[in-house]
């Protein structure tokens, strides 16, 4: 006689939620290059900064917008063995 | 004499018949209880078998519904992206940059704050998918969101 015995695994708690924190970013050209200094330099109290090509930043974008889609994709992932794995889950939807 | 003889065979006779038939009796009694156990015990394995395959068959259409569910929300998470790209197709950023500087600026901290936000939300505590279901956030809404083609430009201020 074969009897069918589901497995049942705990679900584990998740990570800690990310805390991004906010960013700046300053567009500058050759008109307002010399405001652009004369205000950063005035809230940063040096004049030193990171800059990028546009392209670099739409890239940066681009690879940000991968990041995203593999966290959000992974975690679909994770509730779908939640979801597998969890009986509950099951009874709450009969209900 | 012989007359005793005969009677003592035939009564001999008359034991082993009625010995044999309370034997066979006995056996047919216990052939029967046998069976009957036997059966209840093929009933009870049927029974068990058919729920395992009643579980089997509820699992696989449920695991059926999960996959399809699965295919669907990696399909979502991949709009992001696609309609990140399509936009920067469309725009030219540095001629945006060129004639509007402050314009587009406020364009760029507005989506990427907005993107922060969408991020921080989707990695919150709470399960993705009850979160959809509770809070009506989550890849759903990122999703509504990111297909906005009016981009959040109000400027971010730095702490």
């Amino acid at each position: 006689m074969t009897k069918i015995q589901k497995v049942t695994v705990p679900i584990v708690a998740r990570p800690k939620p990310i805390n991004l924190t906010d960013t700046q970013v300053y567009v500058v050209n050759k008109d307002n290059l010399e405001a652009f200094i004369a205000e950063f330099t005035e809230q940063n109290g040096e004049l030193a900064f990171v800059a990028l090509s546009i392209d670099t930043y739409e890239n940066l974008a681009l690879n940000i917008s991968e990041l995203r889609r593999f966290i959000n994709q992974q975690n679909e992932i994770i509730v779908y063995y939640e979801k597998a794995m969890t009986k509950e889950l099951d009874k709450s939807k009969e209900k | 004499m012989v007359k005793v003889y005969a009677l003592v065979v035939v009564v001999a006779l008359l034991g082993g018949v009625g010995y044999a038939a309370k034997s066979y009796y006995t056996s047919t009694q216990q052939k029967i209880q046998t069976l009957s156990e036997n059966n209840a015990k093929l009933e009870v394995a049927i029974e068990q078998s058919e729920k395992s395959v009643n579980l089997l068959k509820d699992e696989a259409a449920k695991n059926a519904e999960l996959s399809k569910n699965l295919q669907e929300k990696l399909q979502k998470a991949e709009a992001y992206g696609d309609n990140l790209r399509n936009r920067l197709r469309k725009l030219d950023l540095l001629a945006d940059a060129i004639s509007n500087a402050e314009n587009l600026e406020g364009r760029m901290n507005g989506a990427t704050a907005k993107l922060w936000r969408e991020i921080m939300g989707e990695t919150s505590d709470l399960p993705f998918w009850l979160q959809q279901n509770n809070a009506g956030t989550g890849s759903e809404g990122s999703d509504k969101n990111t297909k906005s083609d009016s981009p959040d430009s109000s400027k971010t201020k730095t702490n």
